[in-house]
C-alpha cells in the first residue's frame, strides 16, 4: 500500500507508526515530502493483525528477526512459559531459578503480565515495535504501551525510575522504539529476572 | 496522478526488505539441506504421518541424514510417532535445535510448542474473531520460521509431512519453489484418488510433473497368522492412475496393524517390525525415493558429505 500526495502528485513517505494499543488498531502516519501534507492510515483489529501474521514490522526492523520471534511471540499459549522452548540467556521465566536479589524479584514482578501471579498467567497481546534510534544516543525516555506501564506501576516506588531506565535502555538497545508488553516478557526471561 | 508502479519505492514502510530478508534467511537455511521432499495427500487418513516417520526411518538406517517437518501445524502428530514428545527444544542464537529422534532422525513439530495435549493452536490477537482473514497468513509465516530459523544442519533429506488438503502445499512452494520430490501419498479408492488427483495437478503446476511420485498405502493386508493376503479396497489402481497423469509410481505399502501400534509407541514400524513384508515395502518405496530425487536432480550439492550414506541396501543390521 502507497499513498500519493494528490496535490504535489508525489509519493508520500512514512512518517512513523502509532503502535498497537489495546483496541487493535494501527497508525501510520504519511508525509508529502514537497508540501508537508500528511495524512494517517488507521487500520482495523483485523487490518493490523493481517501485519502481524506477516510477520513483519510497518517502518522495517533495526535488526534482525532473532530465530523463531513470531511463533514464540504469536502463540496464545506456547510451551516456552512453561516447559523447555528456551535457550541460552532465555530460559523458561516460569522455572528459571531466582537469582535471590530483592531487585531482580522486583523487576520480576513488575515484568509479569498484569493480572497474573506469573505462575499461571497468559501471556498478554502487545507487541513491541522496533523503531530507529539515533546514532549514538544512549538512553532516551520513550513511549511506554498502557499494558507495560501498569507491569512497572507494580514495582515499588522508590526504585522504579531506576528499572524504568534499565528497560528503556534494554529497548534502545535492540532498536525498539516502544516498551510493551512484549519486551517486559523480554526482560524477564533474559535476564531471569 | 501517479499510479502504484510509478512509485518504485515502498514509501519508507520498509515491508518490502524484511520479506526479501525473509527470503534469504531461508535460502541460506536450505542450502545445507541436499534434498527436500514434500509429502501430501488432498485425502486426510490415508497414512502420510506413518509413511514419512518410517521412510525417514529407512532412509536413516541406510545413513542418509534425515529432518522431518511436521507442516500439520494444527495436528501435529510426528512428534508423537518419533518418540520426541515433550523432548527438548532449545532455541539459542543461531536457531532452534529439533529434538533427535530414532536413528537421529532431526524433528521438528507445532507439537514441541503447544503446552499441553488439549491445547489447539491460537494465535494471539485483539480478538479471535474473523480470524479467517489473517489465520492462512499465520500459518504460513510460522512454517516458514520453522524451516529457516532450524537448526537442521546438513542433511541428505529433509521430509515434510504436509496436512490433508491443498493449501499448504501452495504455501510451501511460494517457500520452497525448488522441491526435489513430492510424494502424492493415496489409498486405492474412488473417493480418495478423486481427491488426490487434484493435489497431483496442483503438486505438478508448482514443482514439475518430473517431481511428483505417487505411493500407495494401505492398498493390501496380509494376515499376520497365515500371510494370506488380499485387497483391503476395491478401487482403481493407483499406478494407473499415475501414469495417467504423467507422474511417476514409486510403490505400495500393504496395510498392518502393527504400524499404528509402532507410531502409538513412538517407535518407526520399521525398527519394531523389521523383516515384516510391509517393513519390505517401506523400505522399497524409500529406495525408489532414493533413486527419483537422484533422477529428478534438484538436490543441492552434498554438504560435509556422510560416508556412511551410500544409499544401497541396509546398514547398521
Amino acid at each position: 500500500m502507497k499513498f500519493v500526495c494528490v496535490r504535489c502528485d508525489e509519493g508520500m513517505k512514512l512518517e512513523r507508526v502509532e503502535t498497537p494499543e489495546e483496541d487493535g488498531s494501527l497508525g501510520v502516519v504519511f508525509a508529502c515530502a514537497a508540501c508537508g501534507n500528511r495524512v494517517a492510515m488507521l487500520t482495523n483489529p483485523w487490518e493490523t493483525q493481517l501485519v502481524r501474521a506477516l510477520d513483519v514490522r510497518i517502518g522495517g526492523r533495526s535488526s534482525p528477526a532473532e530465530p523463531m520471534e513470531f511463533v514464540r511471540s504469536m502463540l496464545a499459549s506456547g510451551r516456552e512459559a512453561g516447559r523447555d522452548a528456551a535457550g541460552p540467556g532465555r530460559a523458561a521465566s516460569r522455572t528459571a531459578p531466582s537469582s535471590g536479589c530483592p531487585f531482580s524479584a522486583m523487576a520480576n514482578l513488575a515484568a509479569q503480565p498484569s493480572g497474573t501471579d506469573g505462575e499461571t498467567g497468559k501471556q498478554g497481546n502487545g507487541e513491541t515495535e522496533p523503531g530507529e534510534q539515533e546514532p549514538g544516543s544512549v538512553h532516551r525516555p520513550m513511549a511506554w504501551s498502557p499494558e507495560a506501564e501498569r507491569r512497572l506501576e507494580r514495582i515499588p516506588e522508590f526504585i522504579r525510575p531506576m528499572v524504568r531506565q534499565g528497560i528503556e535502555r534494554l529497548a534502545a538497545e535492540r532498536g525498539y522504539q516502544h516498551v510493551t508488553d512484549l519486551l517486559m516478557d523480554e526482560v524477564r526471561t533474559t535476564f531471569g529476572m | 496522478m501517479k499510479r502504484y508502479r510509478d512509485l518504485v519505492h515502498d514509501a519508507g514502510s520498509g515491508v518490502l526488505s524484511q520479506l526479501q530478508d525473509q527470503t534469504l534467511r531461508l535460502q541460506r537455511r536450505m542450502a545445507t539441506i541436499r534434498h527436500k521432499v514434500a509429502i501430501l495427500s488432498g485425502k486426510g487418513g490415508v497414512g502420510k504421518s506413518s509413511l514419512t516417520s518410517n521412510l525417514a526411518a529407512a532412509l536413516a538406517e541406510d545413513g542418509a541424514r534425515v529432518g522431518v517437518l511436521d507442516a500439520d501445524l494444527t495436528g501435529p502428530a510426528l512428534a508423537k510417532m518419533l518418540g520426541v514428545r515433550g523432548a527438548s527444544f532449545r532455541i539459542g542464537e543461531r536457531g532452534a535445535e529439533p529434538p533427535e529422534g530414532p536413528l537421529g532422525i532431526k524433528v521438528l513439530s507445532m507439537d514441541h510448542l503447544l503446552p499441553r495435549d488439549e491445547t489447539p493452536l491460537r494465535w494471539k490477537a485483539p480478538t479471535q474473531e474473523g480470524n479467517f482473514v489473517w489465520r492462512a497468513s499465520a500459518e504460513a509465516a510460522a512454517l516458514r520460521e520453522f524451516l529457516s530459523d532450524t537448526l537442521w544442519g546438513p542433511l541428505d533429506f529433509l521430509l515434510i509431512d504436509l496436512p490433508a488438503g491443498t493449501e499448504k502445499v501452495s504455501i510451501l512452494a511460494s517457500l520452497l519453489p525448488g522441491m526435489g520430490a513430492a510424494i502424492v501419498v493415496t489409498i486405492p479408492t474412488e473417493v480418495s484418488l478423486l481427491t488426490v488427483r487434484k493435489s497431483i495437478t496442483l503438486a505438478t503446476e508448482l514443482w514439475g510433473a518430473s517431481t511428483v511420485g505417487v505411493v500407495e498405502n494401505m492398498g493390501a493386508y496380509r494376515c499376520t497368522q497365515c500371510g494370506h493376503e488380499e485387497r483391503l479396497f476395491q478401487g482403481p489402481d493407483s499406478a494407473a492412475m499415475a501414469r495417467e497423469m504423467g507422474v511417476s509410481f514409486l510403490g505400495r505399502v500393504p496395510f498392518d496393524p502393527r504400524l499404528a501400534a509402532a507410531a502409538d509407541r513412538g517407535v518407526p514400524y520399521i525398527q519394531q517390525d523389521p523383516e515384516t513384508p510391509c517393513a519390505a515395502a517401506l523400505r522399497t518405496v524409500a529406495a525408489a525415493l532414493r533413486s527419483f530425487v537422484e533422477r529428478v536432480g534438484r538436490g543441492s550439492p552434498p554438504v560435509q558429505k556422510s560416508e556412511e550414506y551410500r544409499g544401497e541396501g541396509r546398514s547398521g543390521k
